[in-house]
């Protein structure tokens, strides 16, 4: 098929959806939403945007998304505030005074008379406010036809913060979701903290003292219920096969809406979920997950790291930046079919050929722990590097140390971090990825949440999947109470936590954290280390944090 | 400690300063009429300009840090610095959407029209993000922007760029706060010059001619 062909043919199925969705020519709805997050115009054409002096900002860097957020809620960030434009603060009349104001406080929000359609189209044309004030430089000068215009002021009034799934005036619902191949232990630990977090989180509410805010935010105390709000937990257990999932994921939304979804417990194959979230535009918070789903146009699912994705890009920043004496040629890999070594392997084979070096990757069959391990290790023996992505008891029947020239690396994830049950013989040559922080710099980040877990009585199932999902939750209700005020914006959740998290001290098994607006991945790092030569489960770092 | 110790000796010796201001447009509407004669809260906001920058010279210790080039080199700042030509200098990183696409594509434009010269003046964008702003990322970014060859991006580690952003007064608390400063300097004995706020391609041309005059820093471009 030619090219023209593809193209008309795109066209027309659009068009199809188009009408099929909204029985009609295309929704304003949908023009609109597409100028906002995308920067495109119904006519396909990018939206165009100019400044004084020739800085132009062109399609998906016009869009309005880039600068008021998915939100429309806008942002402050250091000396720079971009207003909050969904349409209720657009149009409302702000009172300004000793009532109580319509409309939850938003740190960027502007006291001016309200909008009309026709002044807000001038602003967005020409840059001028409705008291004739013209608007600041960065805020771009839009070339939008009529229709379109009126599709896009469509769009923000529909932004508007309505009553949100999830949130009624006294309750906060979080589910938490765990698959049915989660490690049994780790959901044990992880629910155990949910549960023990929410109720404590209820007995004490910690919301933040109406002193805490200046004179000037006094007057939105008191809808500041965000902080105010009991929190519930809907504990979600899937079953059956994953294809299944997502049916059981639609129903349990359904049956009990939540304003998000918080922690949680998968095995290799957390994707149903993480497609459930962005589909239903649901925040997904730092599931315990080995391998989390990486699709840069997502929003909703943010995670702590990329687990044994990250790994893998360390063994291979590792290989390939080989500090070894001769460059290693062939790397042998063994991980378990359906395990989470399978998509990790596959990255690290991608990554390596990238650079000439030639990898074979060994799949044991599904089933117990060591079947066809032996073999596979003979088939190892003649390649430079073996990279083990093994279960705990695999990893403690390896047999005889491999040839003194291999190197071998093991996933720290897979295999139990610093426990990681490593026969004698083989330490002396084994590296292991490790994406957190080394346990003796972490010491003082961990006191509290460890002593928090010993205080309670919580047993210790997972150390570092509870610790992470202590740290989640800490997050989520520092978020919640000192940085939403009341708009329960599902959107405004995960900008207000893009914002705020690289300021956190306590980041628990990491040594920092941070995201921003198309960040996913809040901990970008990670460690390759080995055991030191005294027995036991110290580590020592072969080289400094690396963030491949 | 690097950091705390160039903090101090970036010397702010404000030899002059001057404020271009583009003012916003007459009004154009009448002020509105506001209930019993209080005054509306609006009327605080009129006067804002719509853009200004502040120009200030400077001299800044920078400490002996190591970034990463894009090009994968492990490069000192002060020797990136010091490289010979003059430096035009600024901080963004590669997910920010707001205001470094504004800043990198004045970056752009001052190459062009820098013409036959622009391989004689370096360029250096730092990132503020530096875990999740790898090598290849910046070649990316630049890429987008078409950046010519006499201007780099530098990464490295988180501790490196702050000391970076410390040692030239632009570290804010957070990433998040970052705001638009371009920096300037015709030669290693020479101060630097400091624009704070949103400069326009000609703005930033004009101030590097001055630089380039004969009286070195002393001649600014104003407005
Ligand atoms: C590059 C960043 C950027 C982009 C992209 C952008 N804006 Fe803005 N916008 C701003 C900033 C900053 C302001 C505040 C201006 C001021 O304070 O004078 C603003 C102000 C506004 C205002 C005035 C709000 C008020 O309360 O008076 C409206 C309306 C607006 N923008 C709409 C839009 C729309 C619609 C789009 C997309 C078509 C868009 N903006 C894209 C940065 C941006």
């Amino acid at each position: 098929m030619n090219a023209w062909r593809v193209a008309a043919t795109k066209l027309l199925l659009l068009a199809m959806l188009a009408t099929a969705a909204h029985g009609g020519t295309p929704s304003a709805a949908s023009v609109g939403e597409s100028i906002y997050l995308r920067g495109i115009l119904s006519s396909g054409a990018p939206l165009e945007g100019t400044r004084e002096a020739g800085t132009t900002a062109h399609a998906a860097d016009a869009a309005c998304v880039n600068c008021h957020q998915r939100s429309g809620l806008g942002s402050r960030e250091g000396n720079l505030s971009t207003p909050p434009i969904t349409g209720d603060y657009l149009f409302h009349e702000h009172t300004h005074g000793p009532a109580e104001p319509v409309l939850p406080y938003v740190e960027s929000m502007r006291h001016r008379e309200p909008y009309t359609d026709a002044t807000l189209a001038r602003a967005i044309r020409e840059g001028v406010d409705p008291t004739g004030r013209q608007l600041s430089y960065l805020m771009p000068r839009f070339t939008i036809g009529d229709s379109d215009m009126a599709a896009l002021i469509e769009y923000l009034k529909k932004l508007a913060v309505h009553r949100v799934p999830g949130v009624t005036d006294s309750v906060l619902h979080f589910a938490t979701v765990f698959t049915p191949d989660a490690d049994p232990a780790k959901r044990e630990g992880v629910r155990t903290v949910l549960e023990q977090f929410f109720a404590e989180k209820n007995k004490f509410p910690f919301g933040p003292s109406p002193r805490m805010w200046t004179s000037d935010k006094t007057a939105y105390s008191k809808s500041m219920y965000m902080a105010k709000r009991r929190w519930q937990l809907h504990e979600w257990q899937l079953t059956g096969p994953a294809s299944s999932w997502r049916a059981q994921l639609d129903k349990l939304l359904t049956e009990e809406p939540v304003f998000a979804v918080l922690s949680g417990v998968g095995g290799s194959n957390w994707a149903p979920v993480h497609e459930f979230c962005e589909e239903q535009a649901l925040p997904c918070l730092f599931p315990n997950v080995e391998v989390p789903v990486v699709a840069d146009r997502d929003f909703y699912s943010v995670y702590f790291s990329k687990g044994v994705l990250l790994e893998a890009q360390l063994i291979g920043q590792s290989i390939v930046g080989s500090d070894h004496q001769v460059a290693p040629r062939l790397v042998q890999q063994i991980y378990r079919a359906g395990d989470s070594g399978e998509p990790a392997a596959a990255a690290l084979a991608k990554q390596l050929e990238q650079h000439g070096i030639s990898v074979r990757s060994e799949s044991l069959p599904p089933g117990p722990a060591g079947r066809g391990l032996a073999a596979a290790l003979r088939a190892a023996a003649r390649s430079d590097v073996i990279v083990l992505w093994l279960r705990p008891g695999e990893i403690a029947a390896l047999g005889p140390a491999p040839r003194g020239s291999q190197i071998v690396y093991v996933s720290g994830l897979m295999g139990g971090l610093e426990s990681t049950p490593l026969p004698a013989a083989w330490r002396p040559q084994t590296h292991l990825a490790y994406p957190f922080d080394l346990p003796d710099r972490r010491g003082v980040r961990l006191d509290y949440p460890l002593g928090w877990f010993k205080f309670r009585h919580i047993p210790v199932l997972a150390q570092q999947a509870q610790a992470d999902t202590y740290l989640a939750c800490s997050l989520i209700a520092d978020v919640l109470n000192n940085h939403m005020a009341d708009s329960a914006s599902r959107a405004y959740l995960i900008e207000q936590l893009q914002g705020m998290l690289e300021r956190r001290i306590m980041t628990g098994y990491y040594p920092h954290l941070a995201l921003a607006i198309n960040q996913r991945f809040a901990s970008k790092g990670g460690y390759i280390a080995h055991f030191s030569d005294v027995p036991g489960d110290r580590l020592v770092a072969d080289s400094a944090w690396l963030t491949p | 400690m690097l950091a705390s110790r160039a903090t101090v000796h970036a010397n702010h010796d404000l030899t002059r300063w001057v404020m271009i201001s583009v003012l916003a447009l007459v009004t154009l509407l009448p002020p509105p009429a506001s209930a019993g004669g209080v005054p509306g809260p609006q009327a605080a906001v009129n006067s804002a300009p719509a853009r200004h920058t502040l120009i200030t010279t400077s001299r800044y210790t920078l400490p002996a840090i190591l970034l990463v080039r894009d090009d994968d080199k492990t490069v000192s700042l002060p020797e990136e610095v010091n490289d010979g030509r003059p430096v035009v200098l600024n901080f963004v990183f590669t997910t920010c959407s707001s205001i470094c696409p504004v800043m990198s594509q004045v970056f752009a434009q001052f190459q062009q029209k820098l013409g036959a010269a622009s391989e004689q003046v370096h360029l250096m964008s730092i990132s503020v993000d530096p875990e999740e702003d790898t090598p290849a990322r910046l070649r990316e970014y630049a890429r987008k922007f078409h950046a010519g060859p006499g201007w780099q991006h530098y990464t490295g580690t988180l501790e490196a760029s702050l000391a970076a952003q410390r040692a030239f007064n632009v570290w804010r608390g957070d990433k998040m706060s970052h705001s638009p400063v371009t920096l300037l300097r015709r030669a290693p004995d020479q101060p630097w010059v400091r624009i704070d706020g949103f400069v326009t391609p000609d703005e930033l041309l004009q101030t590097y001619r001055g630089l380039s005059g004969p009286s070195g820093g002393e001649t600014l471009a104003t407005r």
